[in-house]
């Protein structure tokens, strides 16, 4: 525990916005340096929407093997393991989905652009198991035809991977939050990191839902009424659901997870919108702490989630 | 054929039909041996590989979160 002042700063990052706290003033933009440079890296990487990235020449490949960097090999095998931890609920392989639905671009300019023309047949995703993927050698293949997405796990992977860098080089403690999804390392501030759990990340410190405290390890919320755009007739959001290649029809408007790591929640709070009624259960039987909201505002919570004395209103 | 000597050739057959059978049976004992052994090799490797495997899914946390109060220093909400 600490008792030092909670220095903050926030930017924009990956289409979202970036908080970073530390315990350390005068170690803010030491923190800030570091975090700019791993997630510049991490966007070369695995940019969806950046002609150079090395995600674009993947799935450019047309069905040959690439050769990548230890880092995009690293955030792969991290998609992969989410993938295999949640039975393919959690697929990086559902970028061709995305892209029919029309979010083929920077999400600002999809929202700006209007409603966008279905360009899909929607279908099951063709699936993780199909990623040809040697760690070792850093080689990727996959399928033509297959569009990698790691947009669900990469924003997590980063936040995990800036905190750990920021308090083993600074030795203060960290929260990262890139989007709403967060997580903390080094020494913790004497009462706890607080956090507000709602339904978007950019409402206020004080926007409807429940404040915590978490001393360790990552919190990550995914909701589906947050990052939605038009699609022909259709109000779509960008969670997609592997087996039918749309959209999650889900009983959870927004689920929120505490893990041992951002991107464990992160893992779980996704797969929580796409399994539906079966989630609470299953976090239950895992031992994640989670906080799920239906339509209606009604909250579910499991594994010792604090009790919700605020609940969330009706949307 | 008068002079064989079918006493000598029947002890003879005896001693290799014991001979036989004194292997079969070392066989029989040595592959339960092995399979026993092999048996609590492969046990071990299950359960390791049963605890590293549960070691690798979904991290919990430390502590779960607690009920704070007021204003987050951070939000979490979707993107």
């Amino acid at each position: 525990m600490t008792t030092s002042t909670v220095a903050r700063d926030s930017f924009g990052v990956f289409g979202t916005t970036a908080v970073l706290l530390v315990t350390e003033a005068g170690a803010l933009s030491q923190a800030r340096a570091l975090a700019d440079a791993e997630l510049a890296a991490v966007d070369l990487a695995c940019s969806r929407f950046r002609p150079d990235s090395e995600l674009t020449a993947v799935n450019a490949a047309g069905g040959a093997a690439v050769t990548v960097t230890e880092m995009f090999a690293d955030l792969l095998a991290a998609a992969l393991r989410a993938a295999r931890l949640t039975d393919g609920d959690v697929d990086p392989t559902c970028g061709q989905a995305l892209a029919g639905l029309g979010y083929d671009r920077d999400f600002a300019q999809v929202r700006a652009g209007g409603p966008a023309s279905l360009g899909t047949v929607f279908g099951p995703v063709p699936g993780w198991r199909r990623v040809e993927f040697d760690q070792q050698v850093l080689r990727v293949r996959v399928p033509t035809g297959t569009q990698l997405d790691l947009g669900a796990t990469a924003k997590a992977w980063a936040s995990d991977h800036c905190a750990e860098l920021i308090a083993g080089r600074l030795g203060c403690g960290v929260l990262v939050s890139l989007g709403g999804d967060l997580a903390v390392a080094g020494p913790v501030p004497d009462d706890g990191w607080r956090v507000r759990v709602t339904d978007d990340h950019a409402a206020g410190p004080e926007a409807p839902g429940q404040t915590v405290t978490i001393t360790d390890g990552g919190l990550a919320t995914s909701s589906t009424t947050v990052r939605t755009w038009t699609a022909g007739d259709r109000q779509v959001h960008h969670i997609i659901d592997p087996a039918t290649g749309e959209p999650a029809r889900s009983c959870w408007r927004t689920v929120s997870v505490a893990a041992g790591t951002c991107f464990d929640a992160n893992t779980a709070s996704t797969a929580a919108i796409i399994r539906g009624e079966a989630a609470a259960a299953w976090l239950d039987d895992a031992g994640l702490p989670a906080r799920l909201v239906r339509p209606d505002g009604t909250v579910v919570t499991t594994a010792g989630w604090p009790a919700d004395d605020d609940p969330a209103p009706s949307s | 054929m008068s002079g064989y000597d079918w006493r000598h050739a029947a002890a003879r057959r005896d001693d290799g039909v014991r001979t036989v059978t004194r292997f079969t049976w070392r066989a029989g004992v040595a592959g339960v041996l092995c399979s026993a052994i092999i048996g609590l090799a492969f046990g071990h490797h299950a359960d390791t590989q049963t605890a590293h495997q549960h070691q690798q899914g979904i991290l919990v946390p430390n502590q779960p979160p607690r009920p704070g109060h007021g204003a987050g220093q951070v939000t979490s909400g979707a993107t």
